[in-house]
């Protein structure tokens, strides 16, 4: 089956567009096609995700949550949740893929970075989630690579994430979108997995609005 | 890919008389081999347990009569899956022998299981017969209801033992000792029952080859829940003769004596015992190696020539009263693996015996050996060893290719010893190999230039006590079913007895929550070596990246620093 390529080729979501809190403007909702003919709707998380996104996460499998946790967690955090759907502008940012349902829609995959260090804003940290039943259809590709332009536009320079060392869908899915994927030395058991945004010496509109911004 | 220097180094290096290759061919399958030594060797001793000596004719004409009644009165068909839950009796190779003269699939099953466990590999393999000893029968009775299992054969620890010795071992066992929980379950058969309508029913000899199963052998996983390594004949064939060969020089036909204290269910115990019995041995069975009196008295009663261990086990036994005592002027060779050997542990047992520890590698998914020292090594080298013959070993970068001589990367291997794949999971199968057949052992490690192995880190997060593997999903999985239990991690931590101990931290939902309440609802769940030796409660989230991710090495690196500390003061 001809897949689009991961970029680009997005529809836009005959729907209202929806604005999150941002540094470097809006974030349209799209309407995204998958490869197995399945839309979903991509946006930034807003505040009122937040019993979605615990439903979300409450049907993921055990294995699927310790792979985004690294360790058993049988609940999200709230605290952590709420900063994450209302995040300091330029610090974080998270994608979520929804579906119509029933009760108004099922979130089935999110995708968000955070700034990876207070002392370093050119460095973000990524993590990406998808639904058991929505996976191997290129949902995976479609929040990553909006996540990718996301915090290009947000100043980032470096985007990185840990992944267990078996993950092999998710390795693939980073080198599939540039990232360069290597051991972690003090931890066979995970890859480090990092993609440069911007050329050397060529910072982004973005953060060069970031570093004249007043303190 | 053609024997040479350069793609296989460690050739040049195998000591005089160690062959290149093995004749896969000369055994046909594990029936082909039982029939063939057992004509071989008739009326030497094959097994001996508890001081009853089975003859290599006794265990042929009793195998026979195992596999004609699972034939003509269980109805088993060919393919169909047993599962075998005892320790090291001398029922063990009987049922085994049985089970795959009969043209069916052994399931190694623990049989100290907890009632998930046994749900679990019996539903999963689809098993439709199971052997259990009556011992362990109060836990298969609370799960045999909701498993695919249909016929039950129960057996007493003494079954096998003259009529005398019979009866009072079975009832010591069951009334003196106490270690038989009541039980019931409906239809069950009498192992000995089974013997004696199976001598009266006519055996159909199944013609068997290279490609048929023979074993669904089950080890777990860094994710989901316990998988079953497919073993077939000829990867099990293959194996016995790679370890045969390998002491072959060393070892003679007839005349020697294989200590067994491992359970049979582990697959090392299984080829090194099928290794040793392809050359005519007699294998002293040890049932209970934790009861170390009547370990060392049959040590000594044994006059052994070899003995097979972990490093625990080999520990133990030094550490063990009366251990000095023993002769050990007839032994010849002594193998350890499953887990690392500690220097301190293989410098003892020189000194004690005389013999080097020698110590193998591989995995469950390789029948298992693939690399091993050569033994006729002075001292332990530190070292994994050689690949073994027919076996080509390679280490390997993120992207499946061959690093150079002396570079870290993945141990990989290939050989007829390696898996068919995983029972009925065609995409973790497929993880498991490189696009060029490689499988990936998810050790690290580095090659020299003469070839020899040394693994220096563990890529799958996975915690070895005593030989056995836990892996952290499953503490964690049965942590979380504990409603007083918010967030937890499963860790290894290094312990001088079992060399990595299971330590799990846990954030409580539940400030109530005790150490002894959480370690009892493990032991509902967990075998004894999965259950956590050390609790530690947090009262703030696990340290996480700034994503929330779990560094589970600095939960590693913390408790190692704590020992340190406390190693440190107490020294002080």
């Amino acid at each position: 089956m001809r897949t689009k390529p991961p970029e680009t080729g997005w529809e836009t979501a005959p729907q209202p567009r929806v604005f999150s809190e941002m540094t470097s403007g809006p974030q349209p909702a799209r309407l995204v096609t998958l490869r197995d003919g399945r839309q979903v709707t991509v946006r930034a998380g807003v505040g009122s995700d937040a019993a979605e996104i615990v439903q979300a996460f409450d049907r993921l499998s055990a294995d699927s949550k310790r792979t985004r946790f690294m360790a058993h967690k049988k609940r999200l955090n709230p605290a952590a949740l709420e900063r994450a759907l209302h995040p300091v502008p330029g610090r974080a940012f998270v994608f979520v893929a929804t579906v119509p349902a029933s009760d108004g829609i099922d979130i089935v995959g999110a995708a968000q970075y955070v700034r990876a260090n207070d002392d370093d804003a050119r460095v973000c940290e990524f993590a990406i989630t998808v639904a058991e039943d929505w996976r191997g259809s290129g949902l995976a590709v479609h929040l990553l690579a909006s996540l990718v332009r996301r915090s290009r536009r947000d100043g980032y320079g470096t985007m990185e994430g840990l992944v267990i060392a078996g993950n092999g869908p998710m390795l693939a899915l980073a080198r599939k979108l540039r990232f360069k994927v290597a051991p972690v030395p003090t931890d066979a058991t995970l890859m480090r997995v990092k993609r440069q945004l911007v050329q050397e010496g060529r910072p982004r509109r973005a953060q060069m609005v970031h570093d004249a911004s007043p303190s | 890919m053609p024997d040479s220097a350069d793609s296989k180094p460690w050739l040049s290096h195998y000591p005089k008389g160690i062959p290149a290759q093995v004749d896969l061919g000369k055994y046909s399958s594990l029936k082909d081999l039982l029939t063939i030594t057992c004509g071989r060797f008739g009326d030497l001793p094959a097994f001996e347990s508890m001081g009853q000596v089975m003859t290599y004719r006794q265990l042929e004409v009793a195998s026979r009569s195992f596999a004609a009644w699972l034939q003509k009165i269980a109805l088993l068909q060919r393919g169909d899956r047993v599962a075998l839950a005892m320790p090291n009796l001398l029922q063990y190779p009987v049922a085994l022998f049985g089970v795959l003269r009969a043209g069916l699939v052994v399931v190694n099953t623990n049989p100290q299981y907890t009632p998930r466990e046994f749900e679990h590999q019996l539903n999963d393999s689809g098993a439709k017969a199971i052997v259990v000893l009556e011992n362990f029968a109060s836990t298969l009775a609370e799960v045999v209801g909701s498993t695919s299992v249909r016929t039950v054969i129960t057996t007493q620890v003494g079954d096998l033992l003259p009529p005398v010795r019979r009866w009072l071992t079975n009832a010591v066992v069951k009334h003196v000792k106490k270690l038989v929980p009541p039980w019931q379950m409906a239809d069950t058969v009498a192992f000995n029952s089974v013997l004696a309508t199976g001598r009266r029913n006519e055996f159909d000899d199944v013609a068997l080859a290279h490609g048929d199963l023979a074993f669904l052998q089950y080890t777990g996983g860094t994710t989901g829940a316990a998988k079953g390594a497919m073993l077939s004949h000829g990867n099990m064939v293959a194996n016995v003769l790679q370890v045969a060969a390998w002491t072959g020089r060393d070892l003679q036909d007839g005349v020697e004596t294989l200590v067994i204290p491992l359970p049979l269910y582990h697959v090392f115990a299984l080829t090194g015992a099928l290794a040793f019995f392809s050359k005519g041995s007699r294998a002293v069975l040890i049932a209970n190696p934790r009861d170390m009196r009547g370990f060392l008295k049959t040590l000594k009663s044994s006059h052994s020539t070899a003995i097979i261990g972990v490093n625990t086990l080999f520990r133990a036994l030094l550490d063990a009263p009366g251990f000095a005592a023993l002769d050990w002027s007839r032994l010849k060779l002594a193998v350890a693996g499953g887990m690392a050997v500690q220097q301190v542990v293989a410098q003892r047992w020189k000194d004690a015996t005389g013999i080097p520890l020698v110590e193998g590698y591989g995995m469950t998914e390789t029948a298992p050996v693939a690399i091993a020292n050569p033994i006729d090594i002075a001292q332990w080298t530190g070292q994994i060893g050689l690949p073994l013959p027919s076996t080509e070993a390679a280490i390997l970068d993120e992207d499946g290719r061959p690093v150079t001589v002396g570079g870290l990367g993945e141990i990989a291997l290939r050989g007829p010893q390696v898996m068919q794949g995983y029972w009925q999971h065609p995409e973790e199968t497929a993880a498991a190999f490189t696009t060029d057949g490689w499988l990936r052992t998810g050790d690290i490690g580095v090659m020299d230039e003469q070839g020899r192995f040394r693994i220096t880190d563990r890529k799958k997060d996975m915690i070895v006590v005593s030989g056995f593997k836990v892996f952290p999903n499953e503490i964690e999985d049965v942590l979380a079913l504990h409603a007083g239990v918010l967030e937890a991690a499963a860790i290894g931590v290094a312990d001088e007895r079992t060399g990595e101990a299971v330590k799990v931290l846990v954030v409580r939902r539940d400030a109530r929550l005790t150490e002894a309440e959480l370690l009892a609802h493990c032991r509902q769940h967990l075998t004894g070596y999965k259950v956590p030796r050390s609790v530690e409660f947090r009262n703030e989230a696990l340290p996480k990246t700034a994503i929330g991710k779990v560094l589970r090495r600095a939960l590693r690196d913390e408790d190692k620093a704590a020992r340190d500390r406390l190693g440190n003061g107490a020294a002080a």
